[in-house]
């Protein structure tokens, strides 16, 4: 008796088998608990200790898990990539069935499909957490996109490295050049116009960094993140394509094949950096590519704001509604003051930020128009987090409301659009602030000082009878009760 | 009958031979691509610190390099002949000591000088402590991983060094003196922890060599 004639494998059937054996025996595998360490280390968490908007965190994310998994991945990649020369069974192993391109491309897609894993699992763990403590505003898919699009480039990398120069010193090498090359690319970063923005490393103006005023009124814009995919993706295409080069590779068609891959790729990667080149810093304070940009990005996200129980509500967008009841608590007592005045505000509202690119790495954040505006009069709200700067944890932000922003609402509404305010509205300011001690001239700061000891209806009521002459500059220091 | 050049070499090897022994250990361990990694390592910091680096950026340029020759260094301890090399004799311990310490000293070397006339974070002192508690990593991890290997746990070391200098800026600042790159350089704490895994790292590579198979 004879046994049965096997019948000849399916290409795509004896593929996948080669690439579950990858699978099983990839060095990735080995990798993945150390880049997961050190993503909980590096990434998930410092962005626990940060207020949870998907903005901070998100684009935080993207830039620091790049950092940990390009050297993981292709150090583990390179290492692969190598095993052939390593042990010396390039001759070996050349006269077995499948050409050596397609056996170092099931060595890189098991690579990068466990790096894919191991990253999502890791982005997973923190957007949940995140999704249960933010209040709006996300979560946000293109930092995730961009870092995902990175590992199968990074793997790329590591293989050719590895594959073409196979050594003990080719694995550490390229794995800490490459590190050395991304932290390379954000240096040379200038302005928002900057090729080197392609770097998967740069979630947003670079200058700025992950920013908590962006994303939430707009919508994050993927004109960035679909240049830099695109970027990535024709590196991965490009070595890829330069591994089935070599005449070992296989033969003259696959060879020419490969050809046209890196030809595809090169061109796809110069086009992006092109693209990247031509970006500019829009208003929102993302970075705008003309050639990506679609004209839905620009308009404003409609939400519902959340609104704190004071004498005049405070609302903010409901991505900051953890920092809601610290502001209303810092603001409440000048807002009890100035409840009820003429021209006050019946509401404090949350405003956009708006950003405008100076020269070199500059960039300018304000308010769009005045603080308060509208009928009824609407204050219009900055917080002090929306202004550039490192992220600030609640009670730092509440700190700054404190000093700032209520000084800024009575300024507002004590000296109008004076720039330079005169002797009895410091005066009037400083009283209602207590910070008349803080006063240099001595006559402005005793006037304060009797404002301030004075009943608080009493102020009320003086306030209410003389804001209007206050505020346009018609009562003088003497004039004060 | 046992001829002249094939018998036990007598207790106590003369000069040359002691040299041509030390000159096949280096070779085996790829010793002067090592050298020539290290040198083109301080050939590129020299380039790199002539470029205007942001104060973070400049911060972390040395350390990059000093992984690079710490890592090179690790590699070195891979042995290509396992367990026949290992009962050849009793200078092998010597030769690995000998061979870890001088090329650590060489990568010290090379990149304090590329730091001469230039604005290197951190200055001589700061080099030689990174480089030795690198290097005492990657030590370790190839008694424990393996040469070949080794570079995993300089690569992690690095990642969180890094990082430790970048919360010097945004904090909660690390201040662990285990975490020494983002310590001053004249911090004992911080020179302490890397002397201490630098010594762990040459005795373990001393007494047990790296954890290699045949043929890696």
């Amino acid at each position: 008796m004879t046994a049965a004639p096997v019948a000849p494998a399916l290409p795509l059937r004896a593929a996948g088998r080669l690439l579950r054996l990858e699978l099983r025996r990839s060095a990735m595998l080995t990798m993945a608990p150390l880049a997961a360490v050190l993503f909980w280390f590096v990434v998930y968490r410092p962005s626990m200790a940060f207020p949870p908007l998907w903005n901070v965190r998100a684009m935080g994310m993207q830039t620091r898990a790049v950092s940990v998994f390009a050297p993981t991945v292709i150090g583990a990649a390179a290492w692969i990539g190598s095993r052939e020369g390593r042990h010396a069974i390039t001759d070996l192993v050349a006269g077995t069935a499948r050409s050596r391109w397609a056996r170092q491309f099931a060595a890189w897609a098991a690579a990068t499909g466990w790096a894919l894993l191991a990253y999502l699992a890791c982005v997973a763990v923190l957007y949940v957490v995140t999704a249960r403590q933010a209040g709006g505003g996300g979560p946000l898919w293109w930092p995730v996109a961009v870092g995902a699009a990175s590992l199968p480039a990074f793997a790329a990398l590591g293989f050719a490295a590895g594959a073409l120069r196979p050594s003990r010193f080719t694995t550490p090498l390229v794995a800490i050049l490459a590190f050395l090359a991304l932290q390379l690319s954000v240096q040379m970063i200038h302005d928002s116009g900057s090729d080197w923005q392609i770097s998967p490393l740069v979630a947003g103006p670079w200058q700025i960094g992950a920013d908590e005023g962006v994303a939430t009124f707009y919508h994050y814009l993927p004109d960035l993140p679909i240049a830099q995919i695109m970027f990535l993706a024709g590196l991965t295409a490009a070595l890829l394509g330069v591994l089935g080069l070599p005449a070992a590779a296989g033969g003259r068609w696959l060879r020419r094949s490969a050809a046209a891959v890196t030809a595809a790729g090169l061109l796809t990667c110069g086009t992006a950096v092109a693209l990247a080149g031509t970006g500019r810093l829009d208003a929102h304070g993302m970075i705008a590519i003309p050639g990506l940009h679609s004209a839905a990005g620009d308009r404003p996200v409609g939400y519902a704001p959340v609104c704190g129980h004071t004498a005049i509500p405070v609302c903010l967008h409901p991505a900051y509604t953890v920092y809601l009841p610290a502001v209303t608590a810092a603001l409440e007592p000048v807002l009890d003051e100035v409840a009820g005045l003429p021209g006050a505000p019946v509401r404090i509202s949350q405003a956009a930020a708006t950003y405008r690119q100076e020269t070199g790495n500059g960039v300018a954040i304000g308010l769009a128009g005045p603080l308060i505006s509208g009928t009824p009069p609407v204050y219009h709200l900055l917080l002090p987090n929306q202004r550039g700067g490192p992220t600030m944890t609640v009670s730092q932000l509440a700190d700054a409301v404190r000093t700032d922003t209520r000084h800024e609402l009575l300024a507002s509404l004590i000296c109008g659009d004076a720039r330079e305010p005169n002797p009895a509205q410091q005066a009037i300011v400083a009283a209602m602030l207590n910070t008349y001690d803080k006063v240099p001239d001595a006559s402005v700061a005793a006037k304060a000082r009797r404002f301030a000891a004075l009943p608080a209806t009493a102020r009320h009521a003086w306030l209410v009878e003389h804001l209007a002459a206050l505020r346009s500059g018609r009562l003088t220091l003497a004039q004060l009760p | 009958m046992i001829y002249e050049a094939t018998r036990t070499p007598q207790a106590g090897l003369p000069p040359r031979t002691g040299l041509r022994l030390a000159l096949l250990h280096l070779a085996s361990r790829r010793v002067p691509a090592a050298l020539a990694a290290i040198t083109a390592c301080a050939v590129v910091l020299r380039i790199a610190l002539h470029w205007p680096w942001d104060a973070y950026g400049a911060l972390q340029l040395p350390l990059i390099f000093e992984a690079g020759c710490a890592a090179t260094i690790a590699a070195t301890t891979a042995s290509p002949f396992g367990e026949p090399e290992r009962a050849t004799g009793p200078r092998l311990p010597l030769l690995r000591l000998g061979t870890a310490l001088a090329l650590t000293a060489a990568a010290a070397g090379a990149l304090a000088a590329a730091g001469i006339g230039a604005h290197l974070a951190g200055g001589s002192l700061d080099v030689l402590r990174n480089t030795a508690g690198l290097t005492g990593i990657g030590l370790l991890c190839a008694a424990v991983l393996g040469g070949a290997r080794a570079w995993t746990g300089q690569m992690a070391y690095l990642m969180i060094g890094v990082y430790a200098l970048y919360t010097q800026w945004h904090g909660p600042a690390l201040s662990s003196p285990w975490i020494w790159p983002a310590r001053p350089p004249h911090d004992l704490g911080a020179a302490t922890c890397a002397g201490l895994v630098f010594a762990a790292g040459l005795v373990a590579v001393t007494v047990s060599g790296s954890r290699d198979p045949l043929g890696e």
